[in-house]
């Protein structure tokens, strides 16, 4: 993929969208190919990566947010860049309060996950991502543990950042957000690309049978 | 799908079961009593009754036992306990600290830890198979049998603790090792994907965590290495059973054990009363944690709660499961919506 | 409901240990109670006459504990008579009417000897000595045996040469518990560094000659045998002077055999066995050096 390019995943559940972005950022070991980053392969054929060197760039967001429990949101956002990044504190404070408040957790700094709504915990782990300063960020259906109405919250982040030029790899199953704004969109089946295309052209005339048959599903389940 | 017609059946419910609930207490209390009653009576009215009382419970040689008289050949057990209080506390934070060593070496991924894990493995399977009985022997007669100059020279006392926290920090070690395997990888993800290595993503994120889960373990095994000091006092130490056995055999009189028994009831009962505090404390934040996040989501006020909780739950054919949720004063029970996806 | 059955089961356990409990302690064996112990069975003080107050009808029970050392014993096997306790034992017995083969041994630790309720024996040897506290809860037959408290150190310690009643309070002791050389370690030598305590003579002994102590404190028939069989290198330095402790036999609190124990003893030292025994088993070298106090 080109620097900011927004790549949307889709797929049904168990067609490898995890799978694939849990590959890319090194969490999970690939069998064959190769992944390359900055034209440095990183997985696949050579032998010895750092992959504490590579997860730097890469930030990552789970569906099930996994914010740590034990650390206020502040230090959840700084505890990365100061040991990882090696930050002084102040410098990771003042940048996680920046983070926070154009997100509009502010106020919510001092508090501990737990009290937090689902939609503030996926938007904290957002900005937890974003204050590694990753040169991609991957989003691993960051909205489908959360309920219709904090949705939105989250979705205007992630649009922020696309319009800001991030470039981005999202699994999603939010059919209307990828039209909006993803430069492609692949469709998975079963560990397979099956078809990629802008999404004008995937989701008004796939060229695969599978792709169609997934989309009818969809649109007769009021989903897009 | 909001329940209907709630309040009013929660309230007759609840002065119900308030008036059962009196009955159970004063039922279970009223048992209680007896049993104990009965078992009293049986301690008083058996035929040697007075003896046992005056070997095992006379005040005068408990105080004797209490306060000692080295002339007449036995210790205060008050101040041998301080012994084996110096000792408890020297091993627990070896013990605390040797465990954890073992545990992370043991979590340990990788080629390059493979022969200390091994090692630790070894470790830890031959501690835990030898009685620390026998643990406490090799090292208390076997150091200084070997006659070198720093290790052979030191107190029974100090042997003592070597032995314990060799044999405990087996366990406890194993105990670290739940801790750490019930952090959930999602943890591991979170903290790898930021670029943490291992050993800082298990310093600042796993451990944490781990260690807020194994707290009562550890205090329960803290408890246990309490009484296995009197172990020590095989090496000829003078602590806290020792004394007593030395006034028991010297007077004839066991009352000392019963001073030694109070003395560390007296250290254990106040540990035991802390470690259920920590608990409830940890539970409360969750829950109190997850009431908010729960009221704000379905926008209701988490309302004041009845003082008992119903006995039943959604039989009123409601076909939502029902979620237990904890207030300030007491329970109750809500039904909420269904998700949209089933 | 579920209340009302645990209550049940509650009162049933506790009304059923209730029973055991009863029945138990009336059935169980003789408790002498506050029997005098001048019954009116004294006047026999033979075979027949001593029945009634045996543990076991027919034989004499003696209880000493495991192991038994020499030189109060040989081989660890109380039944060979010989040893001095052993001999002493038998000669009791014999005294009572008893022939060698109607002598039962039994194991006793010493730790449980003096526990309350019926004993398991008649009566108990095994170097205890008499003291007015213990007497309250068991009952002494009169001594046996006089005892002295000796030291014994190794060859090389310094407390061979030096051990002027100064000199001994620097030393570290050791000695066995239930045995009353602590109390006398504490109060007639009153070293400044506590004493160590051990569970066994062996345990005192592996302590001698790892040097976790400078010297062990025992009786001197004990401290003899020890110096000169069981730890190499190591020597009785010397003897302390009599603080009028004795052993005596050990029997259940009020048991009225005591009388006829005694009335044999008494025998025994008239007729110069006793003397005999312990020029046989106990070898008191008067050349042993006294400390002055």
């Amino acid at each position: 993929m080109a620097a900011h390019e927004v790549i949307c995943l889709i797929g049904a559940s168990g067609s490898g969208k995890s799978t694939l972005l849990r590959c890319v950022n090194l969490l999970e070991r690939i069998d064959a190919g190769t992944i390359w980053m900055d034209g440095q392969a990183i997985a696949g054929t050579v032998s010895r990566v750092d992959e504490n060197l590579v997860r730097r760039h890469i930030g990552i967001v789970f569906q099930s947010f996994n914010l740590f429990p034990h650390m206020t949101v502040e230090r959840n956002v700084t505890l990365g860049p100061m040991k990882v990044l090696g930050l002084s504190r102040s410098e990771a404070v003042s940048q996680a309060a920046e983070l926070l408040d154009r997100f509009g957790l502010g106020e919510k700094r001092a508090d501990y996950p737990d009290r937090l709504s689902g939609g503030q915990q996926q938007r904290v782990a957002i900005v937890r991502a974003l204050a590694m300063r990753p040169r991609l960020m991957l989003l691993d259906e960051v909205t489908s543990a959360l309920d219709p109405e904090l949705v939105a919250d989250v979705l205007d982040v992630i649009r922020e950042l696309a319009e800001g030029g991030m470039t981005m790899l999202i699994a999603t199953h939010e059919m209307g957000f990828a039209r909006d704004i993803a430069s492609r969109v692949c469709f998975l089946a079963d560990g397979q690309i099956v078809e990629q295309a802008p999404p004008g052209e995937l989701f008004s005339s796939p060229s695969d049978e599978r792709t169609r048959r997934f989309l009818r599903r969809i649109v007769d389940a009021g989903r897009l | 799908m909001e329940a209907q017609g709630l309040p009013d059946l929660s309230a007759r419910r609840s002065r119900l079961l308030a008036s059962g609930d009196r009955r159970g207490v004063a039922l279970s209390t009223a048992s209680t009593v007896v049993v104990l009653a009965a078992l009293l009576a049986v301690f008083l009215l058996a035929p040697g009754s007075r003896q046992v009382r005056h070997t095992f419970f006379n005040p005068a040689d408990m105080w004797r036992a209490l306060v000692g008289d080295p002339k007449a050949g036995y210790y205060s057990v008050g101040e041998a306990l301080w012994l084996n209080i110096r000792m408890f506390v020297a091993a627990e934070i070896l013990i605390l600290a040797a465990g954890l060593l073992v545990a992370v070496i043991r979590q340990s991924t990788g080629p390059v830890m493979l022969p200390l894990r091994v090692v630790a493995t070894v470790y830890v399977d031959v501690a835990r198979g030898v009685p620390l009985i026998l643990i406490i022997f090799a090292i208390g007669f076997g150091a200084p049998a070997l006659q070198l100059k720093v290790i052979s020279s030191q107190s029974a006392a100090v042997y003592g603790v070597a032995a314990l926290v060799l044999s405990y920090s087996a366990y406890v070690s194993e105990v670290y090792r739940a801790g750490i395997n019930a952090v959930h990888r999602s943890q591991v993800a979170a903290a790898r994907s930021l670029g943490l290595s291992q050993w800082s993503s298990m310093r600042y994120v796993i451990l944490p965590q781990a260690i807020r889960n194994i707290i009562p373990p550890l205090l329960n095994d803290f408890i246990s290495l309490q009484k296995d000091t009197a172990l020590v006092g095989l090496l000829g130490s003078i602590e806290a059973n020792k004394a007593a056995e030395l006034f028991s055999d010297t007077t004839f009189n066991y009352s000392s054990y019963v001073v030694a028994a109070i003395l560390f009831l007296l250290l254990t009962i106040p540990l035991a009363r802390f470690t259920d505090h920590l608990i409830r404390r940890d539970q409360a934040r969750r829950l109190a944690g997850a009431v908010a996040l729960w009221a704000e989501r379905r926008r209701v006020p988490a309302l004041a709660c009845p003082r008992a909780p119903p006995r039943h739950c959604g039989s009123r054919g409601f076909t939502s499961r029902s979620v237990l949720m904890r207030c300030s004063a007491g329970w109750t029970w809500r039904w909420p919506r269904t998700r949209s996806s089933a | 409901m579920r209340q009302i059955i645990v209550t049940g089961v509650a009162m049933l356990t506790a009304g059923m240990a209730l029973a055991g409990c009863a029945s138990s302690t009336s059935s169980s064996g003789a408790s002498p109670g506050a029997g005098t112990s001048s019954s009116a069975s004294a006047a026999s003080c033979t075979y027949a006459g001593v029945q009634g107050e045996l543990y076991a009808k027919g034989v004499l029970t003696v209880a000493t504990d495991q192991p038994a050392y020499p030189p109060w014993f040989e081989n660890n096997k109380p039944s060979n008579g010989q040893g001095y306790e052993s001999a002493v034992a038998y000669a009791v017995a014999a005294q009572l009417g008893f022939k060698p083969s109607q002598v039962k041994w039994a194991y006793e630790p010493f730790d449980s000897s003096y526990a309350p309720g019926p004993k398991k024996f008649d009566f108990d040897i095994n170097e205890i000595s008499y003291s007015a506290q213990r007497a309250q809860v068991v009952t002494f037959s009169d001594s046996y045996y006089d005892v002295q408290q000796a030291l014994v150190a190794l060859k090389s310690s310094p407390i061979v040469t030096r051990h002027t009643p100064a000199d001994l309070k620097t030393y570290v002791f050791g000695d066995q518990v239930g045995t009353t050389s602590l109390q006398f370690i504490n109060s007639q030598i009153q070293p400044t560094q506590t004493p160590k305590v051990f569970e066994t003579l062996n345990d005192v002994k592996q302590a001698l000659q790892t040097r976790q102590i400078a010297a062990l404190v025992t009786d001197t028939p004990t401290a003899q045998f020890i110096s000169s069989s069981e730890i190499p290198g190591s020597v009785m330095v010397a003897q302390f002077p009599s603080t009028g402790e004795h052993y005596g036999l050990l029997l259940a609190k009020g048991n009225p055999l005591v009388t006829c124990v005694n009335k044999a003893l008494a025998s025994l030292r008239s007729n110069g066995t006793l003397a005999r025994l312990t020029t046989k088993y106990l070898q008191i070298y008067t050349s042993v050096p006294t400390i002055k106090p």
